[in-house]
């Protein structure tokens, strides 16, 4: 489930960004945004570029920050699957992948929060990449 | 589309026999059903249900020569869904059920609550106290301390509407109202087979479902929550008020337990009556509507035979 790992900005021939999942408050816990910056060093390269991690069915996916005037930074994210430009998304694929995402993030954030409460919320609310 | 997805569902138009209605409200396309003649009375849901909610609670009110009233909050059921988190505000929610009420110009008005249809619809009464006639509270909270122990919990609570766990959860897999309602009722079988579809048709893509993320972060935990002026306001009013309220709640909610949150409203609200207890978990209405409808009738012709005004 931490198979996430971050990884050096992918080569973009041939491939378009799809977007695959928002959060427009990443500061609800302020926990979890404190751990973006800390992993993308966002307190120094800002709006500059995307954060890239590769997920377990290989695809690489670009993490867009964003700012909100008045808000600490990041207040908010997008995270994008890239993707053979023209053709269609595997969405399963994309589906385990970003439970996987879920996992590093919520092991990166650290206590309370734990990988082992995610998935027994993904086995109670029987999500097929938990279960 | 979502009308034609409610269209096709088995059984739907037998069970939900009202005419839609719209409205422009507050900036919003508030959808609404509006059936009968006499005194209003407003039949509120939360999250994340709507109006459908009520389908059985409907008919004795009708048939008690009440005007019953039912909108789908803005973000949910057939009304506008809003794209953007920023969209929804709990005071943004009030005022778009003030923008109904005043458009309708609805008065001696019976304002009954279930869920976020609690802090929206009390908050709108005891601002607009001249066009109330009476309260009924139903599984819902009206303070700004945590409203019950599950919702401070990691788990299941938190963590499910957590940055980017709540978008996934509820956003791509509609968790909330999948199973999160079906775990909530007491016959799980009977709300399988004639409500779920109906929950499921209007919340059919992961953008329309967005209210049912953001609603949870609404809910003050401590004292910097972006409610807790407005909870804390809305207690204190709610301690003033001698509005006639009748407190209505499920058996086997354990969640928003009677002992705890029934006791609470009747601290809070001495004169009300009740609690009135009936068969039901956290959506009482999907187990006991019928009763509901005659508890809150009766509860209405009381207050009619005692000149209430």
């Amino acid at each position: 489930m931490t198979d996430t790992v971050v990884i050096a900005n992918p080569e973009a021939g041939g491939t378009r960004r799809s977007l695959v999942l928002t959060e427009d408050r990443l500061g609800h816990y302020p926990e979890f945004r404190a751990f973006f910056a800390r992993t993308f060093d966002l307190d120094r390269i800002a709006l500059s570029e995307p954060g890239f991690v590769r997920a377990p069915s290989g695809l690489a996916y670009a993490l867009v920050f964003i700012g909100r005037s008045g808000e600490p930074f990041p207040s908010g994210l997008e995270i994008y699957a890239i993707v053979d430009a023209l053709e269609p998304l595997d969405d399963a694929a994309v589906d385990k992948d970003l439970w996987a995402i879920l996992g590093w993030v919520i092991g990166g954030v650290g206590a309370p929060w734990t990988i082992e409460t995610l998935q027994a919320t993904g086995r109670l609310y029987r999500i097929p990449a938990a279960v | 589309m979502t009308a034609n997805s409610l269209a096709n569902i088995e059984g739907f138009q037998d069970k939900w026999r009202f005419a839609s209605r719209d409205m422009r409200v507050n900036g919003w396309r508030m959808h609404y059903v509006d059936e009968g003649a006499g005194d209003p009375v407003l039949l509120l849901h939360g999250n994340p249900t709507w109006g459908f909610l009520y389908r059985d609670v409907i008919p004795p009110l009708l048939e008690a020569g009440r005007r019953v009233v039912v909108p789908d909050m803005i973000g949910f059921g057939l009304s506008e869904k809003p794209a953007r988190e920023q969209a929804h505000s709990l005071d943004g929610h009030i005022a778009n059920l003030t923008g109904l009420v005043r458009q309708l110009d609805l008065r001696r008005l019976t304002v009954v609550c279930h869920d976020w249809g609690g802090p929206t619809g009390l908050s709108f009464a005891m601002s607009n106290p001249e066009r109330v006639r009476a309260l009924v509270v139903m599984s819902t909270w009206a303070w700004p301390t945590p409203p019950a122990e599950f919702h401070t919990r990691l788990f299941p609570w938190r963590i499910m509407h957590a940055p980017l766990v709540g978008p996934y959860l509820l956003g791509r897999h509609n968790v909330l109202a999948r199973r999160g309602v079906y775990l909530s009722v007491v016959d799980r079988d009977k709300f399988r087979r004639e409500a779920q579809a109906a929950y499921d048709a209007v919340l059919p893509d992961y953008e329309t479902r967005l209210l049912t993320w953001t609603w949870p972060r609404w809910i003050p935990l401590d004292d910097t929550a972006r409610a807790q002026a407005r909870f804390a306001w809305l207690e204190a009013e709610l301690a003033k008020t001698r509005l006639p309220t009748l407190i209505i709640w499920g058996r086997e909610d354990e969640v928003f337990d009677a002992a705890t949150f029934a006791a609470r409203f009747k601290q809070l609200l001495p004169h009300a009556e009740g609690p009135h207890l009936v068969t039901g978990r956290h959506f009482l209405q999907e187990d006991s509507g019928h009763e509901i409808g005659r508890l809150i009738s009766a509860f209405l012709a009381r207050l009619d035979q005692q000149g209430g005004t």
